[in-house]
């Protein structure tokens, strides 16, 4: 065979082909189950309430009220760019972003000078190096240089791409815990839309402390296959931690909007009201209901997110921290009886559940629990969490310490409880000296034999 | 064959030795900007690679330069046939015992490295008297258990020893010597910038030692596929004076025995447990 160039040329071509990158998936925030079984003329309004204050992963809205650091900037324009009038964005260079994130796509622009405003544009191109914006051209704006203006939730969108390379494969684009990776999981994933998180700091009826989840993320969760983010930033972890709090808080405005309708305007009370039984029309509730949108809805939408918010403001606080009044008992061996005796008691009924020698086995594994949710017997044996999952009382003689192996996590757990588990909280029935003597004695279970 | 084929087949080896040498100024050569190996070991590793690499050079650019000579030979006189030879037992004796030599020697001379890192009867004795923790991989991270200040590593946890994750502290300028450990499939605990990699098993306890020798902040990544998140276990490995080293252990006691009121009990644990040891032993 004679060496042809078209052959060169061929052979150089093989390691310059090469596969398109791949981009980053345009998805929306999904929908509890519960909003789906709503009936459509009422899940309507709620999803469309969710999407007005919380946008979608990549158009996160701002929403005032919330305990959220949205991290607006405040940025002037230079100099704008001269279009054609047939392109569809217009183009403007920007003076004090040089400091703040690099990616502000698809976030909100508030105009705060000039023609526009008050109006909020949508980013829709950003280059950090030379700070040029695009956003979509309009007849309420008009961008001149000199004009000022806000990028809102800067903090917010560097959060969510923290999230979304960390946790978003496990816990999901809406904290609703079936990522990709989840199905492989036991336990699998928390769900954040409950709003409930188990290894805090804080008392049985407060939320978590933003310490408490940035611990958990930097510290992982032994025995679970959450892992340690240590190498990360305390800047990147808090920026994740706040929007990890922003799902939940979504999560849970819908699950109140959720349940303000469910009653009424779920697809099966539907079926029933318009059956024979019922005797009402179609046209009957759809009348009530629109009743209830235009009367209600407002009410109810303002109460469910401000409830929230002020939840998970009340949890940061001072005063929600579990503090123990007298220092750790010493550990010594007649704490530790005195420990043992309070664990085998009626008072505590702890071998109720973790059993009588501590190994997790106790008669209430044994039983069928009633969902406090459906009021409805659970088809397995044993407890299970308020997520559904089925939930083996913890064996104590491991040594691993899913909520951190300090004497103060024990004793949070034991005061506190375990948050949407049956642990159940002890902080008013227990002294503190009797708190330190079951600490002492459960947290020596593990090396009974090691020494 | 045409001389556009000699060009070709000449210009890949030449791609090949060009890419070589240019490649510590680009960076593909060792990690960190081909700094030199954070352990004394790691330098002796490195002269190894670098033994090598010389021999296999010398070895490549020689067999190349035959062979592109032999085309070019070829391509540019028709009229000299190729012979076609039946075995030549001289030649085949040289290319066989040249090779078996390099071989053997280099088999022969990274003994004592080999030996020195992987077998324990020829570890630094101070380091295998007091292991310095325990490593336990796991899917997705690494977790560090180290003894009580002033004791022993033991087999079984022990109540007051100390715990960390992603984040290794060691003392420079002496051996140390770690348990390695895994949880769940096969890691490998890997400090590039040190050279040690030594693969973790289920059930087994492997102890790897190593000497660091300079302080810094190095990686200890996972170097064997060891599921989905593989690629985030990764830690820190950060090499301190000694004394820098135990003010660190005291902050973790400190830390780990704290009771929500800034009060440490770990002290009055120590002694309390060291002397029931000794009771239930008699």
């Amino acid at each position: 065979m004679r060496f042809g160039f078209s052959h060169l040329i061929l052979l150089l071509l093989f390691p310059l082909i090469s596969f398109p990158g791949c981009e980053q998936p345009q998805v929306e925030f999904v929908f509890a189950k519960k909003t789906k079984e709503l009936m459509p003329e009422a899940a309507g309004p709620v999803k469309a309430a969710l999407v007005k204050q919380f946008g979608n992963p990549f158009a996160l809205t701002q929403f005032e009220g919330l305990p959220t650091n949205f991290g607006d900037v405040q940025a002037t324009v230079k100099t704008v760019e001269a279009s054609g009038a047939d392109q569809p964005l217009i183009r403007f260079q920007a003076t004090g972003l040089a400091d703040s994130y690099d990616k502000l796509q698809g976030l909100p622009l508030e105009w705060t000078s000039g023609k526009g405003q008050g109006h909020i544009s949508r980013i829709k191109e950003y280059n950090f190096e030379t700070g040029t914006i695009a956003v979509e051209k309009s007849a309420e704006i008009d961008p001149q240089p000199g004009d000022t203006f806000l990028v809102e939730c800067v903090r917010l969108q560097f959060g969510r791409d923290l999230y979304n390379r960390h946790c978003m494969h496990c816990h999901g684009m809406s904290g609703e815990g079936t990522g990709p990776t989840s199905r492989y999981l036991n336990p699998p994933p928390r769900d954040f839309r409950l709003g409930i998180y188990k290894y805090t700091s804080t008392k049985s009826t407060s939320k978590a402390q933003e310490a408490d989840l940035g611990r958990t993320v930097k510290e992982g969760i032994a025995g679970t296959y959450m892992p340690s983010f240590k190498l990360l930033t305390e800047d990147e972890v808090s920026a994740i931690v706040n929007y990890v709090i922003w799902l939940s808080i979504r999560g849970e405005t819908e699950k109140k909007l959720d349940d303000e309708l469910f009653l009424d305007y779920s697809k099966e009370v539907f079926a029933e009201r318009t059956s024979e039984e019922g005797g009402e029309t179609r046209e009957e509730v759809l009348e009530e209901l629109k009743d209830f949108m235009e009367e209600d809805f407002p009410d109810t939408l303002e109460f469910s997110t401000s409830s929230v918010s002020e939840a998970w403001e009340e949890a940061n606080l001072e005063d929600a921290v579990v503090i123990p009044k007298t220092a750790r008992v010493p550990d010594t061996a007649e704490s530790r009886e005195r420990g043992r005796k309070l664990y085998l008691s009626e008072k505590t009924k702890c071998a109720s559940c973790h059993g009588p020698q501590g190994r997790g086995n106790g008669t209430a594994t044994q039983d069928f629990w009633t969902n406090p949710a459906t009021n409805e017997k659970y088809p397995n044996r044993g407890l299970h969490d308020i997520w559904g999952n089925q939930l083996p009382p913890r064996d104590l003689h491991r040594g691993i310490y899913r909520g951190g192996r300090r004497p103060i996590d024990t004793y949070r757990r034991l005061f506190a409880g375990i948050k949407g588990t049956p642990m159940p909280a002890f902080g008013g029935s227990l002294s503190d000296a009797e708190l330190w003597d079951l600490v002492n004695y459960v947290m020596n279970l593990p090396y009974e034999g090691n020494r | 064959m045409g001389k556009g084929w000699c060009l070709f087949f000449l210009f890949w080896p030449v791609a090949a030795v060009v890419s070589c040498a240019m490649a510590p100024w680009i960076g593909w050569s060792f990690p960190y900007d081909n700094a030199q190996a954070a352990s004394n070991l790691g330098i002796r590793i490195d002269g190894l690679f670098y033994l090598i690499l010389i021999i296999t050079a010398i070895v490549f650019i020689g067999t190349q330069a035959a062979l592109v000579y032999a085309l070019w030979r070829g391509a540019n006189n028709r009229k000299e046939r190729a012979d076609c030879v039946h075995g030549n037992h001289n030649l085949e004796l040289i290319w066989s015992i040249i090779p078996g030599v390099i071989l053997l020697f280099l088999a022969i001379y990274q003994m004592n490295i080999w030996a020195d890192f992987r077998i324990k009867k020829y570890f630094p004795e101070a380091a295998v008297k007091a292991p310095i923790a325990e490593i336990t991989a796991r899917q997705f991270e690494w977790r560090f258990r180290y003894p009580a200040i002033g004791k022993i590593l033991q087999q079984k946890p022990q109540p007051d020893d100390l715990y960390s994750v992603n984040e290794l502290h060691v003392p420079f300028g002496k051996p140390v010597m770690i348990q390695l450990r895994s949880d769940d499939v096969q890691h490998s605990f890997f400090m590039p910038a040190l050279r040690i990699k030594q693969d973790a098993l289920p059930g087994l306890q492997i102890p790897v030692w190593f000497e660091a020798n300079k302080p810094g902040t190095y990686d200890l990544v996972c170097a064997e596929l060891c599921g989905w998140g593989h690629y985030k276990m990764k830690a820190h490995v950060i090499v301190q004076s000694e004394d820098e080293y135990q003010n660190y252990l005291k902050t973790l006691t400190e830390q780990q025995f704290y009771d929500g009121l800034g009060k440490i009990a770990a002290t009055e644990n120590n002694s309390e447990n060291g002397s029931e040891s000794e009771a239930t032993e008699k």
